[in-house]
């Protein structure tokens, strides 16, 4: 079907009144004679027919503008259900069509914004819980941090008494290693001195065995004195016995002369001149005895003494011998230690070494653990920063909810045809 | 008079000489069981048998140590024989006649104590 504008309507129809009028005023003035009653019969019949047929075309479209307004009105009060029908094909179907397309873009629109709402929603409830989550993680890094920030502070004061004690220590141990070279340098000259103990307690040694063979050699005559003199004795004992034996005889000589009497008074003289001489040979034989016992004595005194000099020598001989050994111990010992302390010395420097490369790594540390403090309050800035803005944009969320909880409700408002 | 001079128990005895048979030394003598202790024993000299007396035990000296060869006073008087052991043998000694009962003679610094067989023999038989 062609499409029909309203001013063409109306020119037909103004075309359509007019013919029935002028068929009508035809009628009348054929069967009226009057002209007058006929024009009025006539015009009265116009006005009559005009205002039926303008009734019944303002009525239409009077009609479908109300079609109109309703589904305006209802779509003010967010009802989206109606439609709007479409009747002919005028001015007002093209009005209807961009009403029902308005209509149907208005229905699209609010679905699509209530699907919007609906993610918005969602997705503010999502970046609500985020914003908690972020603020609690915020407030664990913020107290994470205040306890890095303790911690590095903690650490940096740690690190620098470490430093300071290790700096003490490496003043000790450069002391330790000035000492130890020092200890060196006298170990090397108590080296020298055991050496040289040593070969003199080796010399001593060596005079000591000469003197005990020179004694042995010394002593040999002696001992062939006291076997000598023991001879001696022997012999004096002898005399002795004979000079005891004379004495005995010639006392019972002179006790037979006195039993003889007169006679044997000769006799008698003679026997006691025997006795007196055996006597004297006995008193010469017991002060030989004596003497040779005092000798003997002497000798044996000598003999001890020498013995004891003898012992004394082996025992110093020993003594010597075990100085002797003692040294060669000790110049073993004292080159253990040398090399030992050599050792320390050289460990004790390495670790000096070390040690002052720990300084520098623990004053590194020192300046990273400051640094990291530094690093830390501005994190804890940042992160204080941060919760301020999750604050923010959780009021935002809020205020973004609440504009999307009011943007829900005026949607709610909008009927659509489903619900 | 000639006199036998000893010494036993710190004294210095005499007996006349003529009673002295002989002096000898080097023999033991050979103990006797049931005897008086300053009976140091019985021996036999050329066919005679002789007591022997430790004249210092006899005195009342006590004995201590037995002698290592002592030298043995054989006197014999009468039908009677003893031997005699002193501490020391002195000698001989010349005596004027002496008075009846005297005990005692001095000569110089030494005093003797004069002796018989008999007082000796009697002095044992008391024991």
């Amino acid at each position: 079907m062609g499409r029909t504008s309203i001013k063409n309507k109306l020119i037909l129809s103004f075309l359509l009144l007019l013919l029935i009028v002028m068929v009508v005023v035809g009628v009348v003035n054929r069967m009226a004679n009057d002209f007058y009653l006929a024009q009025a019969i006539s015009t009265a019949l116009a006005l009559v027919s005009g205002i039926v047929f303008g009734s019944i075309f303002s009525r239409s479209l009077v009609r479908r503008l109300n079609n109109l307004s309703n589904a305006a009105r209802k779509i003010s009060t967010g009802d989206l259900r109606g439609q709007i029908p479409l009747l002919s094909k005028d001015e007002v179907r093209d009005l209807e069509e961009m009403f029902t397309m308005m209509l149907d873009d208005l229905r699209a629109l609010i679905s699509a914004m209530k699907n919007v709402f609906s993610q918005i929603q969602g997705t503010n409830a999502s970046f609500t819980e985020l914003i908690k989550e972020v603020l609690a993680n915020s407030q664990e890094i913020d107290q994470s941090a205040m306890a890095i920030i303790k911690c590095s502070e903690e650490q940096a004061l740690i690190v620098q008494k470490t430093s300071l004690r290790l700096d003490n220590g490496l003043t000790q141990m450069d002391e330790m290693v000035r000492q130890s070279a020092e200890t060196v340098s006298k170990i090397s000259e108590a080296i020298v001195r055991t050496e040289k103990g040593e070969e003199n307690a080796r010399e001593t040694l060596n005079h000591l065995e000469n003197v005990l063979n020179q004694m042995v050699e010394y002593v040999q005559p002696i001992y062939s004195l006291a076997q000598k003199v023991e001879k001696v004795k022997v012999v004096v004992n002898i005399i002795d016995g004979i000079a005891q034996k004379t004495d005995l005889l010639s006392l019972n000589a002179s006790i037979e002369a006195t039993r003889s009497g007169e006679l044997g008074k000769g006799f008698a003289l003679v026997a006691d001149e025997i006795r007196t001489m055996a006597e004297n040979s006995k008193h010469s034989s017991q002060q030989i005895e004596k003497m040779v016992e005092g000798i003997l004595q002497d000798n044996k005194a000598v003999m001890e003494s020498l013995e004891k000099s003898q012992a004394g020598i082996n025992k110093g001989r020993e003594i010597i011998h075990g100085i002797v050994e003692t040294f060669g111990e000790m110049l073993s010992g004292v080159k253990d230690i040398y090399a030992e302390v050599k050792e320390i010395e050289e460990v004790t420097s390495a670790q000096v070494n070390q040690i002052r490369g720990l300084l520098s790594h623990f004053q590194e540390l020192s300046q990273l653990a400051h640094k990291n403090v530094v690093f830390t309050q501005k994190t804890n800035i940042a992160t204080k920063k941060q919760e301020e803005d999750m604050k923010e944009i959780a009021n935002a969320m809020k205020s973004l909810n609440t504009l999307s909880e009011n943007m829900m409700d005026t949607q709610r408002r909008f009927r659509l045809p489903a619900e | 008079m000639k006199w036998f001079t000893f010494e036993a128990a710190g004294e210095y005895l005499a007996i006349e000489a003529r009673h002295i048979y002989r002096v000898i030394d080097e023999v033991k003598p050979t103990p006797v069981p049931l005897v008086p202790s300053c009976h140091m024993g019985m021996i036999y000299y050329r066919g005679e048998l002789f007591d022997v007396i430790e004249v210092g035990v006899l005195l009342g000296q006590k004995r201590t140590t037995s002698k290592k060869n002592p030298l043995i006073i054989l006197l014999r008087w009468g039908h009677k024989r003893l031997a005699l052991v002193p501490d020391k043998i002195t000698g001989l000694i010349w005596i004027e006649d002496t008075r009846e009962k005297q005990t005692a003679y001095t000569q110089g610094e030494y005093t003797f104590r004069l002796l018989t067989p008999d007082e000796i023999w009697k002095t044992l038989s008391e024991l």
